[in-house]
């Protein structure tokens, strides 16, 4: 029995190695950044600009301004953080040699690098949470700040009830609802992609530097990789054959990172149904497991 | 020997993020569409808005972060207003909504900005010609105005965007479409969500235009067992309507099936007849307050017309020929 190999992906395994990198992380002082976040979540209320035209405007930007202002802050953490940690983390175990060390046990190296990735996207999420419990907080309190500066104003502009009920509900859209739940989410999703895309580009790189750079690279390019698929769909018009391929090779390596910009319409007010986001979360569970599997490819024969 | 099974390992990772790219182009090609019609991916940035926005602040737009953008923007434009720089204004209003279309905010305020802000700053330059702030005024209503016909086209299910573009064309400080403006109402009543007081705002931009009147007292007929129509600028628009289907009735007796009581009908017509501004029709509203003024003995010095005659003298338009 001492020569069979151990079953792969075993949940405890994974668990303790997530366990590993999470600790290892907070080590590096990354909870840091949820000051920077509470700063600027305060930062943001002196934005209220003196614009009141009518009552439906009043304040509404100030709700804008919390939640693109939030919402902008953790993608900047989650994705940094995704890149950075993912591409940090092995060649800081060689150079610990703490990697030695695991791979000389039993263990596959799939576990490790399912586990690395979960500890990472682990913090990553732990992270949201609370960014997302102090961004509901500040939302509500001010949701309801506007709302009753509104009905002020409409009072003194003589509104009906109706017209009342009716301008509360669309403000309370721009507050703390389910659909900007679905957003940090998102956010979420994002970050696993391009981390599992950093895991995979540090399994055959020794450096961080190309590792976080490429990361970057790719981040910036999924932005484009849909037009880059319309346009290999759209017959690749006033281009030749090349100009085909190449939007084609773009189209099937780098990930569609557009898809995740529904949180820019959400901030906007509107409703992320959560059929969609469902199929965002699995169009993300396909990224992830094909980025993570040839990660394992790589890995599983690399010599360290 | 290992470095070639390396290789092929290599190989065989490019060979699956391949096939695995071909199998999710459909997937995400189809869920990009899905997001798209629920409207929540927005159209790619036009070149005009990367070249507006600047290289540093592209590139957060770029990382996903357009409402990002978008915000610093407004604070930017705020700065503008504030020194009047109107022509700065209208281009980072231009740009805030290309980057965030959906957000009916910057297409309300850009547009009052442009429509009443600037216009007012220019009809109030005394040290320039009266052609030349005539000419500033009427472009800045125009920039304004066209400006929100681009709201209303990102944003066809937005009501209140709608009535908000009909309530430029009504204004008559403004540049007056009734036409457009009864459109717009209209547009703004079928998107189901809008408030019973813009299918009356509809109605009034009917029986503004002459040729519309009759279809005007159709639509008031059908609203007549609606409580919620039966607001005074209602009720006193159906009686002028009445009156010029069949200007032999007597007003007094109109008037009484319209408002119940002589009081009530001296107060809502007396108020329709003094409304210069509303530019509504007045068949039959003369002889019924001057009937009424008779029959409850109104002080010489408190007449309707009276009254109506000091508020005719007063200017109403900033240009009275641009009307």
């Amino acid at each position: 029995m001492s020569g069979s190999r151990p079953r792969l992906l075993n949940p405890g395994r994974v668990g303790v190695i997530a366990r590993h990198t999470f600790t290892q992380l907070v080590r590096m002082k990354v909870f840091y950044f949820l000051a920077a976040f509470a700063l600027v979540l305060i930062g943001v209320q002196f934005l209220d600009l003196p614009v009141h035209h009518s009552p439906e405007s009043t304040g509404v930007q100030l709700l804008f301004s919390i939640k693109s202002a939030a919402t902008g802050t953790m993608t900047l953490f989650a994705v940094v953080l995704g890149v950075v940690a993912t591409a940090l983390l092995l060649p800081k175990d060689v150079e610990d040699r703490t990697l030695y060390t695991i791979l000389a046990k039993p263990v596959p190296r799939l576990d490790y690098l399912a586990g690395k990735l979960l500890g990472v996207l682990s913090l990553i999420f732990v992270s949201l949470v609370i960014m997302d419990l102090l961004l509901v907080g500040v939302l509500a309190v001010k949701t309801n700040a506007v709302v009753a500066q509104q009905l002020a104003m409409a009072d003194a502009e003589g509104w009906t009830a109706a017209m009342k009920a009716n301008l509360e509900a669309d403000t309370r859209q721009l507050g703390p609802t389910w659909s900007l739940q679905g957003a940090v989410l998102v956010v979420f999703l994002r970050a696993a992609v391009i981390a599992s895309v950093a895991l995979l580009l540090s399994t055959f790189s020794t450096s961080t530097l190309f590792t976080t750079v490429v990361g970057f690279m790719i981040y910036v390019a999924g932005f484009f990789q849909a037009d880059a698929r319309d346009f290999y769909f759209s017959g690749g018009e006033g281009m030749g054959m090349a100009g085909r391929i190449g939007s084609l090779l773009v189209a099937v390596v780098i990930p569609d990172l557009q898809i995740y910009n529904v949180i820019d319409s959400v901030i906007q007010g509107e409703v992320l149904e959560a059929v969609l986001l469902l199929k965002v979360v699995g169009v993300t569970a396909f990224y992830v497991l094909v980025y993570g599997f040839c990660s394992w490819l790589v890995f599983a024969r690399k010599e360290i | 020997m290992k470095t070639l099974r390396q290789r092929h390992r290599h190989l065989l990772v490019a060979a699956i993020l391949l096939v695995a790219g071909v199998v999710r182009l459909p997937l995400e090609r189809g869920l990009s569409d899905e997001l798209l019609d629920a409207g929540l991916l927005q159209p790619s940035v036009e070149l005009e808005t990367r070249q507006q926005v600047g290289q540093s602040l592209w590139a957060v737009a770029l990382g996903g972060l357009r409402t990002l953008v978008a915000t610093v923007l407004n604070l930017r434009a705020d700065t503008f207003f504030q020194a009047q720089q109107w022509t700065e204004l209208a281009d980072a209003f231009d740009t805030m909504t290309d980057l965030a279309p959906r957000t009916r905010y910057y297409w309300d305020i850009g547009s009052w900005h442009m429509a009443y802000n600037a216009s007012a700053y220019y009809q109030n330059r005394d040290d320039l010609p009266t052609l030349r702030r005539r000419a500033e005024w009427r472009d800045w209503v125009k920039r304004g105005t066209r400006f929100l016909e681009e709201g209303v086209r990102n944003n066809p299910d937005d009501w209140r965007l709608w009535a908000n573009l009909a309530y430029f064309y009504s204004d008559p400080l403004k540049l007056v479409d009734d036409a457009r403006a009864e459109e717009a109402y209209r547009r703004s009543w079928e998107t189901g969500n809008a408030l019973p007081f813009i299918e009356r705002a509809m109605v009034y931009a009917m029986a503004r235009q002459p040729e519309r009147r009759d279809e005007a007292l159709e639509r008031i007929r059908a609203m007549s067992d609606d409580p919620r129509a039966q607001v005074p600028a209602m009720l006193a628009l159906r009686y002028a309507l009445e009156y010029r289907a069949d200007p032999g009735r007597d007003p007094l007796e109109l008037a009484l099936e319209v408002f119940g009581s002589e009081e009530r009908a001296y107060r809502i017509l007396g108020n329709h007849y003094l409304d210069l501004n509303g530019r509504f029709p007045n068949d039959g509203v003369a002889e019924a307050v001057a009937v009424l003024e008779n029959r409850l003995a109104i002080d010489e010095e408190k007449s309707i017309f009276r009254e109506r005659e000091r508020l005719q003298a007063m200017p109403i338009h900033p240009f009275d020929d641009s009307r």
